[in-house]
């Protein structure tokens, strides 16, 4: 019975929002509008129609209805209710249903924001948000319907949520990333409003700069945990692998990162319009993009649910009426008014520009490596290739250290000229400084001088001395330091998360080291001065898993850690997994992973030591924190 | 935007890893030591485990023709016979592969996209 309320729920929200799509035409033929009166009553009762539909999905796993085909074929009783209640969204069918509720959400919210007032301009908004939702649920109704029924001969036991997925990063991975990657579609339809009712102006910018900027929170904070999770789940100790779906959700972020840089400038000196509306195209274009090739299962990947070619064609449906329809709306509706304000190579606008060039042309590139295999495919009839993580790793140097090099002066930048170049020998000076004295820092950590990370470092320290350390210097007083936190908080922040991130990045790629091997009880290895010891094999007994658990012992400085990793196999079926042994300070990651046995007490071992691993995550929430300053300092002005 | 394109077909140029079938591979048109990938079904009852160092040899098929893998490492948990599985590494002069890399994906009724289509050309 309820999962045939929540099927038919889902249905009444797919009737809404197509009378609420086709809203705005009805003010057309009627010659009047009236549809404003509506928005905000229709968009409460879609998200509250979506959202018992969904928990009517979480009651059917949370009561064992092994009768939905969806339940059982990813659920069991003996999963822990915590994550049956996450295997909701542990499939492809569920996390649709997800997915609606969350663009349901967005609307919501941007109707009830400050910047939303009753005019014909979020009437549009609004036509638009549902007519993606409704494409959203018409998918999920005939291509992957949860509620479906097994009937009548329903298992009496289900499947089982893929294990590796039965942890706690994993339960809010997905629908933080799906938070992001929706809310992309908001900036997108007020691209559309500002297009139709012809008001691409700093109004409009202002009102799209906040979402843009949450949207990109939600995809930083969902791209970094997807990380940490892929780094000690997978038990390769390796947090990030270029894989298609990973670049499926990092382009959407680069080029948020880009549009809401853009539509500061077009709302503060009407500069860019052209170009944000189409980047706001470009980032939900983007987005569902990335749900193609997600869904599809065209590319090999650990995230390609199924192979199932129906859902792609009809995601490439939905892909076409949007983005081809938007680009055509633009191509009539954009603005050909010549902005009288110029700026020169040493403005703020110039700034953004190469911003926005590096960040795109970049997104692009990884796009394309991605795709790559599949046009391929297509030119040589079923011949098959893939891009190695090398493609992506080179060519993401250039871009970092552009931008790199662009953030640390970024603030100090005026609007259409900046007289006062006198801080920039300074900065350098300040890097210099730091740089200096990090190189110091690894040299004592780690006993040997690695010049691989000098880049980085450098980068880490340009940034660092440009947003915080010259503010400091520079505006000595109290208040006038309070006044620019005040103002910038959100960028400093921000930017000293990528300092962080990328002083991360460059120390692990540097100075890790790892060896595979086989160690028997009592044996001990000497990985770079840190001494290994296999103490023992014990036994565990978990609620719906045996695992054989290896304790090993690191000797460092006289201290004593105890870690251990454990050979998981999950009863229900019969598979395998590792959870890596991971014991962390602040410079540095013991990393072990046990292989298989040997033979007997012997064991085959993965070891690892990862220095400053951790900061890749660190400037990863240092980022989220920002843009979250950011979208609400703007949401709670208002317009 | 002309540096732009230039670097990603270089990149790509170098970074491009073909993938084959056991069956195409023992046509021998493949030049040895070039890194290539190459998928299928790991034979069953052909894995040998050495019992003093993390060497394995095991047999991949497309049920037409069958290469021998060689590889030195800890397999991925997934990894077992009668498996989907795709290596990554290069053909030696003596017609095996060594492998670099050896994925098993997280799902046991996943079957990696290139297998399957392998797999399906034999039916």
């Amino acid at each position: 019975m309820i999962p045939e309320i929540g099927h038919l729920l889902l249905i009444g929200a797919l009737v809404l929002t197509f009378i609420g799509g086709s809203l705005p035409f009805y003010d057309l033929v009627l010659k009047k509008s009236f549809s404003q009166n509506y928005i905000r009553s229709l968009s409460i009762l879609i998200s509250l129609l979506v959202a018992v539909s969904f928990t009517c999905l979480i009651y059917s796993f949370l009561v064992d209805d092994f009768s939905v085909i969806y339940v059982a074929t990813n659920s069991n009783t003996a999963l822990p209710s915590y994550y049956k209640f996450a295997a909701a969204w542990g499939a492809h069918e569920g996390s649709l249903v997800l997915w609606i509720l969350c663009l349901s959400l967005w609307l919501l919210g941007y109707l009830f924001s400050k910047d939303s007032v009753n005019d014909h301009f979020s009437s549009i908004t609004f036509a638009v948000m549902n007519q993606v939702i409704f494409a959203f649920i018409l998918f999920t109704l005939f291509t992957s319907n949860p509620f479906e029924r097994l009937l009548p001969f329903s298992p009496v036991q289900g499947g089982d949520l893929n294990p590796s997925l039965q942890d706690f990063a994993f339960t809010i991975h997905p629908p933080l990333l799906y938070l992001g990657y929706s809310g992309l579609a908001l900036p997108f339809s007020l691209a559309i409003a500002a297009m139709v009712t012809k008001n691409i102006d700093s109004l409009w910018a202002r009102t799209a700069r906040p979402w843009s900027l949450l949207s990109c929170t939600f995809l930083t904070l969902g791209i970094g945990l997807g990380s940490w999770w892929a780094y000690y789940e997978l038990g390769w100790g390796g947090w990030w692998f270029w894989d298609p779906v990973e670049n499926a959700a990092f382009v959407p972020w680069l080029i948020s990162i880009a549009l809401f840089h853009s539509l500061i400038a077009t709302e503060k000196r009407g500069v860019f319009k052209n170009w944000s509306l189409l980047l706001s195209i470009l980032s939900f274009a983007a987005s569902l993009l990335g749900t193609f090739l997600v869904r599809s299962g065209v590319l090999t990947s650990v995230h390609a649910f199924a192979l199932d070619p129906e859902r792609g064609l009809f995601i490439l449906w939905i892909f076409s009426y949007f983005i081809f329809g938007a680009l055509f709306i633009y191509i009539f509706n954009n603005t050909k008014t010549q902005v009288e304000s110029t700026y020169s190579l040493r403005s703020i606008e110039f700034g953004f520009l190469l911003n926005n060039l590096l960040l795109v042309v970049l997104a692009i590139s990884i796009m394309f490596g991605t795709i790559f295999p599949l046009l391929y495919e297509a030119y040589t009839n079923g011949k098959q290739v893939s891009v190695g993580p090398p493609y992506f790793n080179f060519l993401i140097l250039p871009f970092a250290i552009g931008l790199g090099l662009l953030q640390g002066i970024g603030l100090f930048l005026g609007w259409s000229d900046t007289k006062d170049f006198k801080f920039f020998p300074r900065i350098i000076i300040e890097a210099l400084t730091i740089l200096i004295v990090i190189n110091i820092l690894l040299y004592f950590l780690f006993g040997s001088f690695n010049t691989g990370s000098l880049i980085a470092c450098f980068i880490f320290a340009w940034i660092v001395s440009g947003n915080l350390l010259d503010v400091f210097i520079k505006k000595r007083t109290f208040n006038k330091i309070k006044s620019f936190l005040n103002f910038r908080l959100g960028a400093v922040f921000a930017h000293l998360g990528i300092a962080f991130l990328v002083l991360g990045v460059g120390v692990v790629s540097t100075y890790s080291s790892e060896k595979e091997l086989i160690l028997s009880v009592g044996d001990s290895y000497d990985l770079d001065s840190y001494v290994f010891e296999f103490e023992e094999m014990t036994f565990k007994q978990g609620p719906n898993y045996i695992a054989d658990v290896a304790n090993l012992k690191i000797k460092e400085d006289g201290r004593l850690i105890k870690l251990s990793s454990e050979k998981r196999n999950y009863l229900s079926t019969n598979q395998v997994t590792t959870e890596a042994g991971i014991v962390a300070d602040l410079f540095k990651d013991y990393y072990v992973a046990v292989g298989e046995n040997i033979q007997g007490d012997t064991w085959s071992f993965r070891l690892q030591v990862k220095p400053f691993v951790r900061w890749i995550w660190f400037g990863a929430l240092l980022v989220a924190i920002g843009t979250l300053i950011s979208s609400i300092k703007h949401l709670r002005k208002g317009i | 935007m002309v540096i732009a394109i230039t670097l990603v077909i270089s990149a790509l140029s170098k970074n491009l890893n073909l993938f084959y079938s056991p069956s195409e591979l023992l046509e021998g048109n493949i030049t040895p030591g070039n890194i290539i990938r190459a998928g299928g079904m790991v034979t069953s009852g052909s894995i040998k485990k050495s019992t003093d160092s993390l060497e394995v040899v095991f047999s991949i098929t497309d049920f037409k023709n069958s290469i021998l893998v060689t590889y030195e490492g800890i397999l991925p948990d997934l990894f077992s016979e009668n498996a989907g599985v795709v290596v990554k590494g290069f053909l030696r002069e003596d017609g095996s592969f060594l492998a670099q890399e050896v994925l098993a994906k997280h799902d046991e009724n996943y079957m990696p996209p290139e297998v399957a289509k392998i797999l399906e050309s034999k039916e």
